[in-house]
């Protein structure tokens, strides 16, 4: 393979299943949905299902207090884990040489509600509010600042594939030479903003999002931060392929056939220099939209098949827009980490089962559903965002040293 | 990192073509704090559909490129603020309880340039949407450089453009508030006039011109000067002709 390795030498999380990583395995494998919750606050006059974390997260450290806001604060809380690995980055290589590419589409609108609110009361911003945790680039800036990393540190914002495309970024600035090690992900946080712009757009479920359901409806939101650490070694768990394009069709529905997911995922395949027969589990998109689902049915049967094991863990977190890429990588290389005996257990695809007979037959995975492989895994994650960019990784790790 | 820059495009009140430009960058004084260009090579259905930012970014984007290849090379769309003007409107909607326009918010994501772009370009090869506080410029050229570490044989084109934030935040922000957008092919090192990046270590800041960084890089690029310095909070970003 003519690549350079891109490890994804370490790995931090937080989402609705949680901050630990064994008790997110364990969540992630038996499916469950029994994280999301029901609120009536966020949308005037409905309830809506959400993938909110309920842990209490870490304060924002008081002399970083300028970005502080929820959003940053989850990135926080995916930090924490992988501090040591980071720190030890950051101390082998030098700041210069570590940078931060990070996925977010909120930011910490969240918290830029309440300024607004007290704005709108006093007529000035309440005098706490700063710049730096609003605009997009304060996600990467804070959290260089948080780990002391002094290389380039710049924030994606491509909607629902910001993270998987950070990662992109991310192994190309390493294989570059601009960094030794770059911490890459993403961090969204559930806010006004999104739940009612998605609850005006129609596209929220009744229920709990229920993918390749005929019953389906829309999709649930959720929050949540992935954060890697990417460095140029082999070996471990690798990003070895990616693969990217865009709609040209509509700000807010994908093209019917799927042409921009086919053209993602072929990428992503030739870009690893793997067959399609190799990819041992898929991580759909799977929003739970009408539109969405039929034209990744479609997509995958392609260039995919429908024998191989795939499922949505959207019911198990939600819809977490900007970290969807990176939570879904996450749960990939979780995945592959507790990979024995030449065999994957996979997230089962969690919904009612009423299986919509106008969608590609492709193989949802079942509770308790392994992926043999013979001594290499191969997992490919699905992000296809909103004005029409799309983005699929392909991680692998190998059973021989 | 050596690379090259090919054809380009900017935009701001009063200074649209090569040549106006390339007078401004003989004597650079203060850009027009308001106005946004009439866009008119966008149909007129979607131009309706466009903010003021988009129509300033399209407007550098359909000036650096020909048709062929704006339906072809792959892009970076850059935006310190993006679309926040819009946001703050629908933040005020969020608070009084309001319904959202979804049209509005549609159009509020970051990479709403970069879609509205696409559709009206035919373009669907990759793209990228970002942001970098005061250097979003060095952001969107490491970017370029990224897509172009993937496959070097077609150039990027990176597109860049604000427009001033409204009175909410704008008190919050010291910056050259002004329109403007800057459009460049980016290729790989050797298929055209080279431009190496090189980022340092900032010791102390620095003055920074009362113009936009993306407009200060362009300044020195028509400039018979050999190298630049800029400075984001970190780094002192030096570029150099090569």
């Amino acid at each position: 393979m003519s690549r350079k390795p891109c490890r994804l030498a370490a790995l931090g999380h937080v989402s609705a299943l949680g901050r630990v990583r064994g008790e997110v395995w364990e969540r992630l494998v038996a499916g469950d949905s029994s994280r999301l919750t029901l609120d009536s606050e966020r949308v005037p006059e409905r309830s809506i299902w959400v993938g909110e974390v309920r842990e209490s997260l870490p304060e924002i450290p008081a002399a970083l207090a300028r970005f502080a806001c929820r959003n940053n604060q989850l990135a926080l809380a995916a930090l924490e884990p992988i501090a040591a690995e980071v720190t030890a980055a950051v101390a082998r290589f030098g700041p210069a040489r570590v940078g931060v590419v990070l996925g977010t589409s909120t930011s910490g609108v969240g918290d830029a509600e309440a300024a607004v609110a007290h704005r709108e009361k006093t007529g000035v911003l309440a005098r706490e509010f700063h710049y730096d945790q609003l605009e997009f680039g304060g996600l990467a800036r804070f959290v260089a600042e948080a780990i002391g990393a002094r290389g380039p540190a710049y924030t994606l914002s491509t909607a629902c594939s910001s993270g998987a495309r950070a990662l992109a970024s991310a192994r190309s600035l390493v294989a570059m030479g601009v960094c030794d090690a770059v911490v890459s992900g993403a961090a969204d946080s559930l806010c006004g903003l999104t739940t009612n712009g998605f609850a005006a757009l129609g596209a929220i479920s009744a229920g709990v999002t229920n993918p390749w359901s005929v019953n389906r409806d829309g999709l649930t939101l959720g929050e949540a931060s992935a954060l890697f650490l990417v460095t140029g070694e082999p070996g471990g768990i690798q990003l070895l392929g990616v693969g990217d394009s865009s709609e040209a069709h509509h700000m807010s529905a994908p093209d019917p056939e799927g042409r921009g997911a086919e053209t993602a995922m072929r990428g992503a395949l030739e870009d690893a220099g793997l067959a399609p027969e190799q990819i041992a589990y898929l991580n759909l998109h799977g929003t739970g939209t009408p539109q969405n689902d039929a034209m990744e049915s479609a997509a995958v049967e392609r260039v995919l098949g429908t024998e191989l094991p795939c499922s949505s863990t959207k019911p198990l977190v939600g819809h977490t827009l900007g970290a969807a890429g990176a939570i879904e990588a996450a749960f990939c290389w979780l995945v592959l980490a507790e990979r024995a005996g030449g065999a994957l257990s996979v997230p089962p695809h969690v919904w009612d089962g009423a299986r919509d007979p106008a969608l590609a037959m492709i193989h949802l995975a079942a509770k308790g559903e392994r992926a043999t492989y013979s001594s290499a895994a191969y997992v490919m994650t699905n992000s296809f965002g909103f004005g029409g960019n799309n983005c699929t990784l392909i991680l692998g790790a190998s059973d021989s040293p | 990192m050596k690379a090259a820059l090919l054809r380009w495009s900017a935009w701001a009140p009063g200074i649209e073509s090569l040549a106006a430009w390339e007078a401004w960058a003989k004597a650079p004084a203060a850009l027009p704090a308001a106005g946004q260009p009439d866009a008119k090579f966008l149909p007129a259905m979607l131009r309706r559909r466009c903010t003021p930012l988009t129509r300033t970014m399209l407007t550098a984007a359909f000036g650096a490129a020909e048709p062929a290849e704006l339906a072809r090379l792959r892009t970076v769309f850059a935006s310190r603020h993006g679309s926040i003007n819009e946001s703050i409107g629908l933040l005020e909607n969020v608070v009084r309880r309001e319904k959202l326009s979804p049209a509005t918010f549609s159009h509020t994501v970051h990479n709403a340039q970069a879609g509205l772009f696409s559709i009206a370009a035919g373009n669907r090869a990759a793209s990228s949407s970002l942001a970098g506080q005061e250097d979003s410029w060095t952001a969107a050229w490491l970017e370029a450089l990224c897509f172009l570490e993937r496959d070097p044989r077609e150039p990027v084109l990176v597109v860049i453009g604000d427009v001033p934030l409204a009175e909410t935040f704008a008190p919050l922000v010291t910056e050259a508030a002004v329109p403007y957008s800057f459009a460049a092919q980016v290729g790989a090192a050797g298929t055209g006039p080279g431009v190496e990046l090189e980022l340092g270590l900032l010791d102390s800041p620095r003055p920074a011109p009362p113009w936009p960084p993306a407009l200060e890089f362009l300044r020195w690029w028509l400039s018979a000067d050999e190298s630049l310095e800029q400075t984001n909070r970190a780094n002192l970003v030096r570029w150099r002709k090569c």
